[in-house]
């Protein structure tokens, strides 16, 4: 006899179904309009052509946006894992007075709308008379990006088990060997998991980059922005289609070299 | 007192920090021969024709350095800059942008002919008391539509209201595009005593609803090529760069006047390179410059004595008759009154 799926259960596929559509509709809908031959939406699509990309991948402006947002946002990354991680540590090991204080103070620029601190930055650079120079773009998008790997790192850090370096220390390992060889691989994976949000915040970071990029160094998202000013054609989808798939692919990359399923328990 | 005495290790130590140094500061110093101009300007094709032919010319020419930004917001990064230190020399935005940064301070009101010998041959309202600094070129808005649909060419702004146009009607966010403060003036003139009669244009701007609203004329341009909007607010230059494509689309100029959008630049009153800056905005006013800008995208030259080609020349405002059409929207009167509108458009077109 065949059980008959209930109500409730219909229900629950459907508002999932729901969700996923709504979340995935945007992606649809780029997809559709990157392969579209014509210059604006138009749906059904009148045939698929690479155009688009075409036009993307043969702009200077296009590949040097792209260039820069992907060096920034793999600096970014590895800045954020240095100091969210470090600052995780002296916050949860530290016994510092203050520390959760300190904490919110860490958290708080996302807080704030990233426009505010954009503009912040760049009266501050201003006033330092440094122009807008990409060293401080970088520190711009690392600003937003170091509370994710601080947040991923605490909650590692929070279930830690302490026994295990002492149980090092108690063998004879150096505080530097516990350090690299124990503590170092057991929060590795808070650390990675805000790595790829600190990527991916720095990789599509608007607000704070309308500010700070220097004229003929402008990230992609900036370029985006002021390209459908005055060209709303396919080559806006093929951009987003390639910053998708950039996003994607580095989350694929990191789960081949570090593997990301341990992750997924934070 | 401690006396230092400096050994051979800490002269050569200080020896090699001193050329690191150097080397750092080395383009610092290699720069600073070269005096550099900043400027604002567009992107899109207009970037294209400046960064690729335009500004490199000017470079060679009066051996300089071109910063050219091209990422918007200018104007709240240009008031966020030092007064004495300003972020750009050369303002270029629209005119209602300008009457901001007039009434802020952050640009001189004014370009003295004295400073740009080409303003001599610009037509007057490149340079009239609706324009602050010099408008360097001029779009006209008026009616775009698609010819596919049956509807006949549209000869007045009255026929954006035609009830078949219901949900087919296109315009702006008021509140953040400047094409559609200015139509909303220009309700005030058609259906009332002019274009501060705030009211009527209420009025007549309720009526149009349902109209499909956009940010930027980039949008409304792909709307009408996709026939999402059958008629529509927009520039000519936004209609005119698909003359000679299949696409079904055309711009109408109103029998009640064209508004000018116009292209205008300025010089921020704490530039280091103020003389620069004046050349540049003489540059930008030479015949063949303007014609090379004009062609490539369809904006009307300021100077009287650019000769266009012939296409160009039929549908282009470079005549003192076709000029005599173009209505200067009162941006300082407008920016005065900018919160008050945007509260009571936004509360009309969301309803």
């Amino acid at each position: 006899m065949s059980a008959r799926p209930d109500a409730g259960h219909i229900a629950y596929l459907a508002v999932n179904g729901a969700i996923i559509t709504f979340l995935l509709a945007p992606i649809a809908i780029i997809t559709v309009f990157a392969l579209n031959p014509t210059p604006y939406i138009s749906f059904p699509p009148v045939g698929i052509s690479l155009r688009w990309f075409e036009k993307f991948f043969s702009s200077p402006e296009f590949m040097g946006a792209l260039w820069l947002s992907l060096q920034v946002a793999v600096v970014v990354l590895v800045l954020s894992m240095v100091i969210g991680g470090l600052c995780a540590l002296a916050l949860a090991r530290g016994n510092i007075p203050g520390s959760r204080v300190l904490t919110a103070f860490f958290m708080s620029p996302l807080m704030l709308p990233a426009i505010l601190t954009g503009l912040a930055l760049f009266q501050l650079y201003l006033l330092l008379d440094i122009g807008r120079p990409v060293w401080g773009l970088i520190m711009g998008h690392t600003l937003v990006a170091v509370p994710y790997v601080l947040r991923t790192t605490l909650a590692v850090l929070h279930n830690f088990d302490r026994r295990i370096e002492e149980a090092a220390a108690v063998h004879g390992a150096s505080p530097a060997r516990v350090f690299f060889e124990v503590t170092l691989p057991l929060i590795r994976p808070g650390v990675f998991a805000g790595g790829i949000f600190a990527f991916i915040v720095s990789f599509d970071q608007f607000p704070i980059s309308l500010f700070l990029v220097m004229p003929q160094g402008e990230t992609l998202p900036v370029v985006l922005f002021n390209y459908m000013k005055f060209d709303l054609d396919g080559a806006i989808a093929a951009a987003s289609m390639v910053s998708i798939l950039m996003a994607v692919s580095v989350v694929v990359i990191l789960e081949k070299v570090i593997g990301l399923k341990s992750y997924v328990k934070l | 007192m401690t006396t230092i005495k400096p050994d051979r290790r800490s002269i050569l130590k200080a020896g090699a920090a001193g050329a690191a140094l150097a080397a750092l500061g080395a383009p610092h110093i290699a720069n600073a021969q070269a005096a550099t101009l900043k400027i604002t300007t567009w992107g899109g094709k207009w970037g294209e024709i400046m960064k690729g032919d335009l500004l490199p010319a000017f470079e060679r020419e009066f051996k300089c350095t071109v910063s050219a930004d091209q990422a918007f917001p200018f104007l709240p990064k240009l008031q966020a800059s030092p007064r004495g230190n300003p972020i750009y020399d050369v303002l270029h935005a629209n005119s209602n942008e300008q009457w901001k940064a007039v009434e802020f301070g952050i640009v001189e009101p004014k370009v003295d002919p004295k400073n740009v010998p080409n303003l001599k041959d610009v037509y007057p309202y490149a340079i009239n008391d609706k324009i602050a600094g010099v408008s360097i070129f001029t779009s006209g808005i008026g009616l775009g539509y698609r010819t596919d649909k049956g509807l006949g060419k549209p000869t007045s702004w009255k026929d954006l209201a035609d009830p078949k146009l219901a949900g087919q009607r296109g315009g702006y966010l008021i509140p953040v595009n400047s094409l559609g403060q200015a139509h909303l003036m220009m309700l005030g003139q058609i259906y009332g005593s002019g274009m501060q009669d705030l009211d009527a244009a209420y009025k007549a701007l309720e009526a149009l609803k349902p109209i499909k609203l956009f940010d930027f004329t980039g949008q409304m341009e792909k709307a009408l090529l996709s026939a999402e909007v059958t008629m529509g607010v927009i520039h000519d230059s936004g209609v005119y760069r698909y003359e000679g494509t299949p696409e079904p689309v055309d711009f109408a100029l109103p029998s009640e006047g064209v508004l000018a959008l116009e292209q205008v630049l300025t010089v921020t009153p704490g530039s280091k390179v103020k003389e620069l800056a004046y050349a540049y905005i003489d540059y930008m006013l030479r015949p063949d410059v303007q014609k090379k800008l004009a062609e490539a995208v369809w904006y009307s030259p300021s100077n009287t004595k650019v000769q266009l080609d012939a296409k160009y020349d039929a549908k282009l405002f470079n005549t003192p008759e076709k000029v005599a059409r173009l209505i200067q929207p009162d941006w300082k009167w407008y920016n005065a009154r900018k919160d008050a509108i945007d509260l009571r458009v936004t509360r009309i077109l969301r309803g």
